[in-house]
């Protein structure tokens, strides 16, 4: 598989699908970087330029669409995309109106991580 | 998913012990149902017709459903449906049972009957439980509200996603709420907006661990932070699941994060306590609707 290394900021504050998600971003060659809620993530990006953060929505102290819109404000050109079991209508809109660049619906589903990895990909490359 | 809950009826009544429950769901994977066992669970046919049929069969190099046409047993409109379920696999508990000699045909005829009897089921609705039905099984077998839309909704998601992420071999029964604490360990999650319920999986440290071992698909041997993370994101993963469903249906909710408990989760008289069945182990599932 071609292209360049892509480095990918997990966010989420279950230690088990920080752990699934390091297994399959591994396995696709990317480095991975952690975090387990908003704040954590907005730290990191400070310091670190992610080529794509996967984020969780429900979590303690500040949920993944408040990160998305404070992420979004700072460095709107970060790809973002929500992995979350709550797809429904509202959360939905919600990141796709603050710039979410896709929502994933978990159970986490190594396919769907592989394909949006090539679609980055592709799009890293310039088309 | 009837398999679950037809064996949890057998062994509530003294059909068969728990280990040949456990032995026969297992061998239920490879098991092949032949015609007789379902024309019999249909009520097309009596045990004694059906075991008359296997011995012409004995002397006569003729399929079960040729001669039950020959005798007019059964009609070719009947014939075709059974066939049609048999390629759906139903009722390979059943077969199983038969195969491994645990009941014979009389025995099995008899606890369907019983079965249907004791959970109120029109001919129609039997069949219609054992096609696949989930939502009338449970509301039959856990004796849920017709009107209670949403509880009918969440369990019956619920006894899926068991099925789905934990076990092939888990079910639901209800308990008795007695309004004291339950398990030693307990997650808790909150479901926001109209209605608002709150959730809980809570349980002995044992059965914790299990759940989180067969959710996480690898064996954890101590409460530590991978274990409650583990069931944690199961209540959440199935919860967010609940919400996509209700999204669909036109009610939007927010489910707040999980909290987890080192002690058991305290029920009050508006919760309605379920236990969860798996192999050897249960733990329990709390729901307090508050409108």
């Amino acid at each position: 598989m071609g292209g360049k290394q892509l480095s990918v900021l997990v966010v989420d504050d279950s230690l088990l699908v920080r752990k699934q998600l390091r297994g399959i971003l591994e396995e696709q060659g990317c480095t991975v970087l952690e975090a387990t809620n908003g704040s954590q993530a907005f730290q990191t990006i400070e310091t670190s330029q992610p080529d794509l953060i996967l984020m969780d929505i429900v979590m303690p102290e500040q949920d993944g669409i408040e990160a998305l819109r404070k992420i979004k404000e700072v460095k709107p050109g970060t790809k973002v995309v929500m992995v979350s079991s709550v797809g429904t209508q509202s959360y939905l809109k919600e990141a796709i109106k603050i710039g979410a660049y896709d929502f994933l619906q978990k159970p986490i589903n190594a396919e769907a991580i592989h394909r949006l990895l090539t679609n980055l990909r592709k799009g890293e490359c310039g088309a | 998913m009837f398999s679950q809950y037809f064996g949890q009826y057998l062994l509530n009544h003294g059909f068969l012990s728990p280990e040949q429950l456990y032995q026969a769901l297992e061998a239920q994977q490879a098991a092949h149902v032949k015609l007789g066992v379902l024309a019999m669970s249909e009520g097309f046919l009596t045990a004694s017709q059906v075991e008359e049929i296997h011995q012409e069969q004995t002397r006569r190099d003729q399929r079960f459903g040729e001669i039950a046409l020959a005798k007019g047993y059964l009609t070719q409109e009947q014939l075709d449906s059974l066939l049609a379920s048999q390629r759906k696999g139903h009722l390979l508990l059943g077969q199983a049972l038969i195969d491994a000699k645990i009941l014979n045909l009389n025995q099995l005829g008899r606890a369907l009957k019983e079965y249907q009897e004791e959970h109120s089921l029109s001919d129609e609705q039997f069949s219609a439980v054992q096609g696949g039905d989930f939502s009338l099984l449970l509301r039959k077998t856990l004796n849920l509200d017709d009107q209670d839309q949403v509880l009918n909704d969440y369990l019956s998601l619920f006894a899926k996603n068991i099925i789905r992420f934990i076990s092939s071999q888990a079910w639901l029964t209800r308990c008795v709420n007695n309004e004291t604490a339950v398990g030693d360990w307990s997650v808790v999650q909150q479901i926001s907006g109209s209605p608002s319920l709150t959730t809980a999986i809570a349980g002995s440290q044992q059965s914790i661990l299990k759940l989180a071992s067969l959710f996480a698909k690898e064996e954890i041997k101590d409460m530590d932070e991978l274990a409650q993370a583990s069931v944690a994101e199961f209540l959440n993963l199935h919860n967010g699941l609940f919400l996509v469903n209700m999204s669909n249906q036109g009610t939007e909710l927010k489910l707040e994060p999980q909290v987890i408990n080192k002690a058991g989760f305290v029920t009050n008289q508006n919760c309605q306590v379920f236990e969860v069945n798996m192999v050897q182990d249960k733990f329990s599932l709390i729901i307090e609707m508050k409108g």
